[in-house]
């Protein structure tokens, strides 16, 4: 498989009243052809920024993308031109977000929104753009779509809102479709519905997708690989099997461990991480887990760790430690 | 569990809400049937899970048996009083024992007062260590310390604090007043996950030490599954299913219960792989007009003529497992999810 996105360096800071907040801190990640990468982390660790840095849609002024290179297809996106980009976007790269109600325009009905991006992005005539859009509004599950084509947007639920977000996201069948914590708010029977669905499409269509979550169990099912972000840093990245088999970074050892299971036979304590996440509003010349880990030696007060591999060539922790015998790495 | 002894008991408990149409002469157009029947007990010392989909009813039940929105039919026995026909002074003495931690710690404190006034509150409101500031002082410090959190903190605001520390700063307000029964609804979900464990850590521990019995409300089921002795599952305003927690996560009986579990995901690439799924259809139906006869009737695969015709009634198909479901013990049957 090749490399459709192949992000190096990627660096992005915002100005507040407080400073400087180094929101991500030179991340360097790829995805192939046809490969489904997982993007988890708490909130604040900078995987919305990330990717909206990608397609720049960073606010600037206070966000600046401070470096990096990100090549989709060959080519830079930071270094493109606005008519290229918005090329791009919403054709090859298209985003669903979170919030389906913030996302739509109200007064406009369903079926217009849902068939907008492939007007603007096709030559094709307002009939054409509307029978895509109803079909794709049934592929994504949406009972009677035709009839209701002219609904508004309160009209439906949020699950259905949500699979409408999916259909807008698909109708120009990207090459890479980019989930924003898209599930989230969502109630778990609705949140399986709409993985099995992206599944499927996945499947049928052959695209990539990077699916963000803070939730470590929905996207152990329908991922490749995983990126851990913390504290603007990917901390650990390794296929889905070797990271919850074998995690090695002690903040994914340590999420891991506060989770509890429902296969769990006997009751036992949730490990907890003590402390606080990092108010980045320093880029630290330590580990930016430090301060709350058990495992840390001298070392992680004085250098921040680098991406090293740790489990054959597919498998990369940040860490000083071997967190299995507690010693440093060789 | 060792005590059986009933704390809290719910007997038929409906909580509608009416829906108004007209400024001048407002007319009942309809009614929300938020909470529509429910009875069950809570033991001393337990841990009840409640839970169920976001307007299930979950929240108006934890209210309703509270006291802080009156019941619109039923009874809620706490102490040998029904509470539901308690009023003014008779009913906050026994609300003293009785607290509630809401799940959004950023909406829930009050932004004008000071850690120490909001902990206060409750002693206050209710007269204790009236004129005696050094010992309400020292009781806020001592609850502070209970929670984890340094009692040199009185003094800050509630914006000093992130969301896990405001969850421990509502925990301390709930615990003031010394209650026996706390209803926590969703304390977690507004958390991170590495700040949910702690919170969790952190209301298991309180009640070892303090006895506390919890009505603990939740939509994530794999905690509530760690957290409870015993389970009751909500769906459209009923309690559909309620057992044992290991009897309830093993061998569900009712058809709801069973394709919520088969929904939530592991945190298992292994065990995710070879998961069968049942994908439920649709959305929960209108609480305004809930279906006739089996309200899940709409969405289940198990669906006969008689669940159009009959409300299932809620039974207990084997010793302290109750299930609401026509097909209860052919379910039972079935292998587990
Ligand atoms: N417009 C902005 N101005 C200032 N800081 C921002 C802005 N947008 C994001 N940030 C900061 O960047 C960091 C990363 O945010 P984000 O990528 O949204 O996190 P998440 O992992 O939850 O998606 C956070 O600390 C956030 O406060
Ligand atoms: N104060 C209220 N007035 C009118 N309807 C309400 C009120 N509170 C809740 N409801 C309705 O009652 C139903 C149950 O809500 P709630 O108890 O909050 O559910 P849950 O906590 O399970 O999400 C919902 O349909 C909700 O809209
Ligand atoms: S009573 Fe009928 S509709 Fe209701 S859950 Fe049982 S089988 Fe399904
Ligand atoms: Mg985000
Ligand atoms: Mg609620």
């Amino acid at each position: 498989m090749s490399d459709l996105l192949d992000v190096r360096g990627l660096e992005t800071q915002f100005k507040t009243r407080e400073g400087i907040v180094h929101a991500v801190n030179g991340i360097s990640f790829k995805v192939k052809e046809g490969e489904t990468l997982g993007v988890v982390g708490e909130s604040g660790c900078g995987k919305t920024v990330s990717m909206m840095s990608l397609l720049r849609l960073i606010p600037s002024p206070p966000g600046k993308v401070a470096a990096g290179e990100a090549y989709f297809d060959g080519k830079d996106l930071l270094k493109m031109d606005n008519e290229q980009l918005r090329h791009i976007r919403g054709s090859k790269i298209s985003i669903v977000f979170q919030d389906p109600m913030t996302s739509f325009n109200p007064v406009l009905t369903i079926g217009k929104q849902t068939a907008e991006p492939f007007l603007i992005h096709n030559n094709v005539s307002q009939e054409e753009a509307k029978d895509r859009a109803i079909r794709y509004l049934e592929l994504v599950g949406i009972p009677n779509a035709a009839e209701r084509y002219n609904d508004y947007p309160h009209q439906f639920s949020g699950g259905m809102r949500q699979r409408v977000m999916i259909a807008m996201g698909l109708i120009c069948e990207p090459r890479l479709l980019i989930g924003d914590e898209p599930t989230t708010a969502l109630d778990v029977t609705i949140q399986a519905q709409i993985v099995e669905l992206v599944k499927k499409l996945r499947d049928d269509l052959g695209m990539s997708i990077i699916w963000i979550t803070h939730d470590l169990g929905i996207i152990a099912g329908m991922v490749d690989r995983v990126n851990v972000m913390y504290g603007g840093y990917i901390i650990e990245t390794a296929p889905v099997k070797g990271l919850y088999s074998q995690p090695q970074h002690p903040y994914t050892i340590g999420l891991l461990g506060s989770l509890p299971r429902m296969d769990e036979s006997v009751d036992r304590r949730l490990t907890s991480i003590d402390g606080l996440p990092p108010t980045l509003l320093e880029k630290p010349h330590y580990c930016p887990f430090e301060p709350r880990c058990v495992y840390a030696v001298e070392r992680c007060r004085h250098e921040n760790p680098p991406l090293m591999p740790v489990d054959g060539d597919e498998h990369f922790s940040a860490c000083w430690v071997n967190p299995r015998t507690g010693k440093e790495h060789k | 569990m060792t005590q059986q002894e009933v704390i809290l008991k719910v007997e038929n408990l409906y909580k509608h809400f009416p829906i108004k149409k007209g400024i001048i002469f407002s007319k009942e157009v309809g009614r929300v049937h938020a909470v529509d029947g429910i009875s069950f007990n809570i033991y001393d010392g337990e841990t009840l899970g409640l839970v169920g989909e976001s307007g299930c009813g979950k929240s108006t039940a934890g209210r309703t048996i509270l006291q802080l929105h009156r019941p619109t039919s039923g009874s809620v026995w706490f102490q040998g009083e029904d509470l539901s026909k308690l009023r003014g002074e008779k009913l906050r003495i026994q609300r003293r024992e009785m607290q509630m931690i809401f799940q959004d710690p950023y909406a829930s404190l009050n932004p004008r007062m000071t850690v120490s006034q909001i902990i206060s509150e409750p002693m206050e409101i209710h007269n204790l260590y009236a004129g005696q500031a050094q010992l309400r002082k020292a009781r806020v410090a001592e609850l502070l310390e209970l929670v984890g959190l340094n009692p040199a903190f009185a003094s800050r605001y509630p914006h000093e604090f992130s969301g896990g520390q405001r969850q421990r700063i509502g925990v301390a307000r709930a615990l003031a007043l010394e209650p026996k029964l706390i209803v926590c609804d969703e304390p977690i979900s507004a958390l991170d996950v590495s700040i949910q464990a702690q919170v969790v850590n952190l209301l298991e521990d309180l009640q070892e030490e303090l006895g506390l019995t919890y009505l603990f409300i939740a939509h994530d089921l794999s905690m509530v599954r760690h957290i409870s002795d015993r389970v009751a599952v909500m769906y459209l305003g009923i309690i559909v299913e309620l057992a044992d927690r290991n009897a309830l996560y093993k061998q569900p009986m009712h058809p709801y219960t069973k394709a919520l579990l088969s929904a939530v995901p592991f945190p298992d690439p292994f065990v995710e792989e070879t998961r069968k799924r049942i994908i439920l259809e649709g959305d929960v139906p209108s609480p305004v007009n809930p279906p006739s006869g089996c309200r899940f009737r709409t969405r289940c695969s198990y669906a006969q003529p008689i669940c159009t015709a009959e409300q299932p009634e809620f039974r207990e198909v084997v010793s302290g497992h109750f299930v609401a479901c026509h097909f209860a013990e052919q379910l039972q049957n079935d292998t587990p999810v």
